[in-house]
């Protein structure tokens, strides 16, 4: 009887509860094709060799941190359509920093600062001017983009940092991309925030209902300011692990990846008017995108395809989400 | 004969010459109004009649222009929902003010998490003490699991966790803007009988209703208002149905 209940319940959450599960799903089925048809062409779909792997966890980090930040702003009910000019204008002030001669273990946290103060900046007007973020970002994300060109000129700025500062952020810790155990770190750490810490509650609080947040007494304004804040980090920290790869900055670099991040929130079963979502679903929206554009990569498909492919993804998974909660009613 | 509860006790909350404009609109004028201990007073009175008002401004989502507001007979102001909620005042509303997108526990602790001193949510005490007090306080039934989602239930058993939630954190007065407008017949059966329990664990009410029938079966007290006035304050046994029906439509 016991057993039976337990089950009921797994296949209840399963059938019904949480977006999530369908994006998992999906995502183990597409790693399993992928390994299938792998170990049956190894010669021509390497997906599993050591290579590709390694591109493909750099690759999925940046986007994946990015996505953490857009993801947790979006439960809050807020956009940011400037993390992508926020990426390149604190990666070109970090850069620029260390080469006048500052280290890039202080320079980093100095981006990281540019980077919070831009989302405050992007919090402070949507709130405070009572707009939606979504124009106020649209003039943040035009502004800065104009500014990174404004301050850098349309070259590349070029970062140059001790080796190990490059391999803190770029290179490998214990045999893993070290992209990648930040994006895990900061997943885990936003999963703890999120879903754990009673500032995570208000978050979904003030996203799901503000005014219902607000009749109880959460100041509203603060938590929304906080998830700007982190959204504004988050695009930095993307922007520090993506330049210490790359060795360089291009002030048009964060171009479209707010997009994006959004789609990955969006694939990952958060909803657009927030209130509803969980870290390991931006996790698996991001890691889905840059699992379907390593496939396209490894059967040498034209760099359009991604666009295609990503596009229909990302409205199915809405659809599918939508079915979801359909079916609860 | 019990003693008369105004002989022996001073009111919970006490407005005196309260009035309210909104730009043009006498919203109230010089109202006089009062909550006793264990104490349920219906709020009655047609459209506009001001009746919202008096609920915004005990709740402390707008402000008196005139006049004062006292709590156990000390004058306080009650500039924010903060104050009212440190005076123990809970509203409950017609879209009862929870999130859909929450689970039952979640709504019940918002804003109030039990949490460890780093700030981590203590879930299992939550979800076991979220269980007691819905078992215990209401029974508005249906709902199976506390981790249901706050969307995935009906009006009634909306109303029933935000009822819960209040009663949970010990509140004084429940300030009840038309609770039965969105509930089924048998949902409202036990709402009232509810509001009548709440008595007994020391919580006051009142109870803002276009249905006399529904104050009747509750209330001890009754004040009907028309145009931002008090025009009739009466304990039940001093007056029938019909009474009130009258003062309510003559005005």
């Amino acid at each position: 009887m016991r057993k039976h209940t337990r089950w009921g319940g797994i296949v209840r959450q399963i059938s019904a509860r949480e977006p999530v599960v369908d994006i998992l799903f999906v995502f183990l089925s597409v790693q399993v094709i992928s390994i299938i048809a792998s170990l049956l062409y190894p010669t021509s779909f390497r997906y599993l060799s050591d290579v590709n792997f390694s591109v493909m966890l750099k690759a999925v980090s940046v986007l994946g941190i990015l996505s953490l930040g857009a993801g947790i702003l979006m439960i809050s009910g807020e956009f940011d359509l400037s993390i992508g000019s926020n990426f390149a204008l604190s990666a070109i002030v970090m850069a620029m920093l260390t080469e006048w001669g500052l280290s890039a273990f202080a320079a980093a946290p100095v981006g990281l600062v540019v980077g919070i103060l831009i989302g405050l900046l992007n919090g402070f007007l949507a709130l405070h001017f009572e707009i939606p973020s979504f124009i106020a970002t649209l003039g943040t994300m035009l502004f800065w983009n104009g500014m990174a060109l404004f301050v850098n000129g349309a070259s590349g700025q070029p970062f140059l940092p001790s080796s190990a500062f490059t391999s803190l952020m770029a290179g490998r810790i214990f045999g893993i991309e070290a992209a990648f155990l930040w994006f895990v770190a900061l997943s885990i750490i936003c999963w703890f925030l999120l879903h754990h810490h009673k500032l995570g509650n208000h978050f979904f609080a003030v996203g799901g209902n503000h005014q219902a947040a607000a009749a109880i007494g959460i100041n509203s304004g603060r938590v929304k300011m906080l998830a700007f804040a982190i959204a504004g980090f988050c695009a930095a920290l993307a922007a520090i692990v993506a330049t210490a790869r790359t060795g360089s900055v291009l002030p048009g670099q964060g171009n479209g990846l707010e997009l994006q991040a959004i789609a990955a929130c969006v694939i990952g079963g958060l909803a657009l008017s927030g209130g509803t979502g969980t870290v390991l679903g931006v996790f698996l929206g991001a890691s889905m995108i840059y699992t379907i554009q390593d496939i396209l990569l490894l059967l040498r498909a034209p760099g359009f395809y991604l666009n295609i492919f990503v596009g229909i993804l990302l409205v199915v998974a809405v659809i599918l989400n939508q079915m979801v909660r359909k079916r609860r009613r | 004969m019990p003693l008369e509860p105004e002989q022996i006790q001073i009111p919970l909350l006490e407005m005196r010459k309260v009035s309210k404009r909104y730009g043009l609109v006498q919203a109230l004028s010089d109202l006089d109004f009062h909550i006793m201990p264990r104490e349920v007073v219906g709020l009655l009175g047609d459209n506009g009649a001001g009746k919202s008002t008096v609920i915004k401004l005990m709740s402390g989502v707008v402000q008196i222009d005139s006049g004062e507001i006292l709590a156990m007979g000390q004058p306080v102001q009650l500039n924010s929902r903060r104050d009212s909620q440190a005076l123990g005042i809970e509203t409950i509303y017609q879209d009862a003010a929870l999130v859909d997108t929450m689970s039952i526990t979640r709504n019940i602790y918002m804003g109030r998490e039990l949490t460890n001193r780093l700030g981590f949510m203590r879930h299992s005490s939550m979800a076991s003490i979220a269980r007691t007090v819905l078992e215990s306080a209401v029974h508005i039934g249906g709902i199976e699991s506390t981790e249901k989602l706050v969307g995935d239930l009906s009006g009634g058993q909306k109303q029933a966790v935000a009822i819960a939630r209040a009663v949970y954190f010990k509140r004084l007065i429940l300030l009840l803007d038309e609770p039965t407008s969105a509930l089924a017949v048998r949902a409202t059966e036990s709402l009232l009988d509810y509001i009548r329990n709440l008595k007994n664990e020391n919580i006051s009410s009142v109870l803002v209703t276009h249905n006399l029938y529904h104050a009747y079966q509750v209330c001890d007290r009754f004040v009907v208002m028309s145009r931002g006035q008090k025009i009739y304050d009466v304990p039940k046994r001093d007056t029938t149905i019909e009474e009130l029906t009258q003062h309510v439509i003559r005005n």
